[in-house]
């Protein structure tokens, strides 16, 4: 587990150049301002978390930043360059990789076969050496699926179908394939809902450790506890806005956030504690 | 077998144009492109074939090289057209488009020789020449089902999002489905014109959009091995089933509908299943002596964590979850 | 003005064909390929009763309607209730269905063909006989004005159904979201066996009427039939009541005049071409409310 996964073509640049910057970004769906005018900076090597309540817009933001919804105003830009009028294909060639909420497996491909279409986007993109990854034997497994598959602790599962899986070994695959994309921005859409804490416990410190190479993550997740024990900087949103950001421990507390994202009975209980 | 070969010169030939035809309506569904294209292909191809060959005096493998050119382009624009469309409206998009074919095959007047269409072409195009194409554009559709190309492919049919999630431009994807349709069914036309000599408006049509659905269907619709099961039942078919006599159609139609219904993957599905089967009974005996995660009775993996994962996936359905997990309380089953 | 009857009339059978095509298909999803084997086969039932007993209009109509509702509600149960029972998801769900309803489809289309040596066959043995009327210079026959009074009324009638009724109510929340259609108590099986039962009834009554007013069709004729009841329904845009009856009368509009400015061959290219400008320039229909899902 001590290499990095995540190769980066431009390491040095770490720590400053944000790899992800919204300007004034918005998602509206006919009247409903599902995202309303966010502006956040996103830097190498960090974990960035979003939490809100449901229909807060984290997904939709999700979706706009990989281009699945066209934003209705707004600037995105990766490495400093624009990229809203990109095709969301091309974001995969320029280091965006991503999990979604729901499990979204092909069910006739193998555990191994899956992660392979995460490495099948590599080549394309050229940000990597382009290897003879395309026309695997049956078997044989490229070097990337390889660690992608060692990292996510996968091994033994490599030739089973998804079906065969549990609903959290089949999470942990999404997020192999998503690694196996070698990103320089990783977008994590709750990848932990029906995991144990051993598994939570086993994520998290995956996320810190690809922390090394340089990738960014951006973790949209419910469990709190999870979001305090693995994220850098933390924003909570609102009604499609942005109400706070900070240090996830700052932000948990703070009084705006628990009123509109967990209301007042939550209160009532953390005050119990 | 040259005998054999012989005797059944025109099943033989007949398997052949319907494999081609199958997979000109197959290769778009394997891509999540619900389009019956290739039937009017088929028809532009039956025809331009024979109008090179008996206007302008072609022979055979130019003629057929042009007209497969030719409804490839056609498939483009078509496919430039329509794309965008899903599912349904797409498929009868391209029904409409078959069917006009065969309106302007009866009302193309000399050109098409109208209701009694053309006779006599004739060429010196060999069962032999239909065999070698048959297996090089057979070979090249394989080609498309394994490695990263058949994982793309999948990929944009089952999850087209994902698909552009994972740097796959599905458009381009989707198109291309139409110019491969369009020049699958044109060779299929073709080559049929040129062993047969004659065409009309009646050979193309409705029935060749089910003719090749219910090869597909009930060979399997995600390999070219199901197209080749399917063509070579329906050719053989009505043949053996002269034993059945009049009733033949009924039969026909009762094995297409049942297929259709429970066997969604066809018989080369069946088989698929099979071998995973068999395959996945060995990796777990494998896995079972060294000692590694073992598959039970129904299917299910259940390593050591993995049956309390089950319940927090059942407990994350509980919205009260963060609350409980804040307040303290362990989280688990409800 | 001769030529304004002939719309109204050819109208008014392509929309008790296509009525019941786009209800199934705006409500419970379901674009029913077996729907011009239904409304072939309820005329060609009455025709094999009608070999033994004579009977009178009222009765045969009733054959068609009973036997199109039975072979809908049983097609209904043995194919599609399996389909959608086995699907991963609704797209597959769709597919499923067209391939299934062309597969059915074959074995009432062979039995015909089978009696019948794929000729013609008529309902002349029933004591009900076609006459001409006169009014006011226009020549329209009987079975004309009732198929045009039919079309009319159950129209009209599936129109207020559908906007009223508590099961109309239902099924339009089927049609809108089947979520919430779920969540509202809806017993989507019971619903969709009624639908499909109506649906049935109709194209058996077209089939029926469409054959007494013709003389005789061919087995095959359901399958023609079929696309340009697809043309309506998308002209009008699916799931919209004004909009079927839109399309019918406007495809049948179409369909005359080139009848009669050309020698007739093209006629059959009119469907065909119009489903195809519709879905280029305005996918949804004209008077479609629901977005045509893409991708």
């Amino acid at each position: 587990m001590s290499t990095p996964v995540v190769q980066t073509d431009d390491a040095g640049t770490a720590g400053t150049a944000p790899v992800l910057e919204l300007r004034d970004v918005a998602v509206h769906f006919g009247g409903v301002k599902a995202v309303d005018g966010i502006s956040l900076q996103l830097e190498p090597g960090r974990i960035y978390g979003i939490i809100g309540p449901n229909g807060s817009g984290k997904s939709t933001l999700i979706a706009g930043i990989t281009r699945l919804t066209g934003l209705t105003r707004g600037e995105l830009l990766l490495d400093g360059q624009p990229v809203h009028d990109v095709a969301p294909s091309r974001l995969a060639g320029r280091g965006v990789a991503r999990t979604f909420q729901t499990v979204r497996l092909l069910a006739d491909l193998t555990v191994r076969a899956n992660v392979q279409i995460g490495a099948d986007a590599r080549a394309d993109g050229g940000r990597s050496r382009r290897g003879p990854t395309g026309w695997l034997r049956p078997g044989a497994t490229s070097p990337a699926v390889a660690d992608a598959i060692a990292r996510t602790r996968l091994e033994g599962f490599e030739d089973h179908y998804p079906a065969e899986l549990s609903y959290g070994t089949q999470r942990r695959v999404e997020i192999a394939r998503a690694i196996a994309m070698g990103p320089r921005l990783l977008l994590l859409d709750e990848p932990t809902a029906g995991m144990n804490q051993t598994e939570r416990a086993e994520i998290s410190a995956l996320m810190r450790s690809m922390r090394t190479g340089g990738l960014c993550q951006l973790l949209v997740e419910h469990d709190v506890q999870m979001m305090i024990d693995t994220c850098d900087y933390v924003f909570a949103m609102n009604s499609g806005r942005l109400i706070a950001q900070g240090a996830p421990a700052e932000v948990v507390r703070d009084p705006a956030v628990q009123e509109a994202y967990l209301g007042r009975k939550w209160r009532e209980h953390a005050d119990g504690d | 077998m040259s005998d054999f070969f012989n005797a059944n010169l025109v099943l033989v030939q007949s398997t052949l144009t319907g494999l081609l035809l199958a997979l000109s309506i197959q290769v778009p569904l394997r891509m999540g492109v619900f389009s019956f294209a290739g039937a009017g292909s088929y028809g532009i191809g039956a025809y331009a074939t024979g109008i090179l060959v008996l206007r302008y005096e072609m022979d055979a493998l130019p003629a057929i090289a042009l007209t497969a050119l030719g409804t490839a382009v056609i498939g483009l624009l078509l496919g430039a057209l329509i794309s965008r469309l899903g599912g349904l409206y797409l498929a009868m998009a391209t029904v409409a488009f078959d069917l006009i074919i065969s309106v302007i095959a009866i009302n193309g007047g000399e050109l098409t020789g109208a209701s009694t269409g053309l006779f006599g072409i004739i060429t010196d195009f060999t069962t032999g020449q239909m065999f070698v194409l048959t297996v090089a554009v057979l070979a090249l559709v394989a080609m498309s089902e394994v490695g990263r190309l058949g994982r793309r492919v999948d990929t944009v049919r089952d999850d087209p999002e994902l698909a552009a999630s994972m740097g796959i431009n599905v458009r381009r994807y989707r198109l291309a489905a139409f110019v491969v349709s369009g020049a699958l069914g044109g060779l299929a036309g073709g080559m049929n014109v040129l062993v047969r000599s004659t065409v009309g408006p009646l050979d193309i049509g409705f029935g060749l959009i089910v003719l090749a659905l219910t090869m597909i269907i009930v060979g399997g619709s995600r390999s070219w091995k199901g197209a080749l099961i399917g063509a070579v039942i329906f050719t053989w078919l009505p043949d053996l089933l002269t034993v059945i006599g009049e009733w033949q159609e009924l039969v026909y139609g009762v094995i297409v509908a049942v297929a259709a219904i429970f066997l969604p993957r066809g018989i080369y599905g069946v088989l698929q299943d099979g071998t995973r089967w068999v395959q996945r009974v060995r990796r777990d005996r494998r896995a079972a002596a060294r000692g590694g995660p073992v598959v039970d009775a129904d299917g299910g993996l259940r390593p050591q964590e993995d049956e309390a994962a089950v319940l927090v996936a059942q407990a994350a359905e509980q919205p009260v979850r963060e609350l409980d997990q804040l307040s303290g309380r362990t989280q688990g089953a409800p | 003005m001769q030529d304004l009857v002939s719309v109204v009339t050819l109208g008014s059978v392509y929309l008790l064909f296509a009525l019941g095509m786009s209800i199934t298909w705006g409500t419970i999803d379901i674009l029913n390929f077996a729907h011009g084997s239904v409304f072939m086969f309820s005329a060609f039932s009455a025709s094999l009763v009608l070999e033994r007993l004579t009977l009178g209009l009222v009765p045969v109509l009733l054959i068609g309607v009973v036997v199109g509702a039975l072979m809908s509600v049983l097609i209904q149960v043995v194919a599609f209730e399996q389909i959608i029972k086995r699907a991963r998801d609704r797209r597959t769900a769709e597919m499923q269905i067209l391939i299934g309803g062309i597969g059915v489809a074959i074995i009432p289309l062979a039995i015909a063909q089978h009696h019948t040596q794929s000729n013609p066959f008529g309902l002349n043995a029933s004591s009900f006989t076609v006459e001409s009327i006169s009014l006011g210079g226009l020549r329209i026959t009987n079975i004309q004005v009732l198929t045009v009074l039919l079309a009319l009324a159950l129209w009209a009638a599936a129109a207020v159904w559908l906007r009223r009724s508590r099961q109309g109510l239902a099924l339009r929340a089927i049609g809108v979201d089947a979520q919430t259609a779920a969540l509202m108590g809806v017993d989507r099986r019971r619903l969709a066996l009624v639908t499909m039962a109506v649906a049935g009834g109709m194209a058996g009554l077209s089939g029926v009427l469409f054959t007494f007013s013709l003389g005789a069709i061919t087995p095959e004729s359901g399958d023609t039939l079929l696309v340009k009841a697809f043309a309506c329904i998308i002209l009008g845009g699916v799931g919209s009541m004004l909009g079927v009856a839109f399309g019918a009368y406007l495809l049948a509009a179409a369909e005359v005049v080139i009848l009669t400015q050309t020698n007739g061959s093209w006629v059959e290219a009119v469907s065909f071409g119009l489903i195809f400008l519709v879905l280029l320039v305005r996918p949804a229909g004209v008077f479609g409310r629901k977005e045509v899902r893409r991708t």
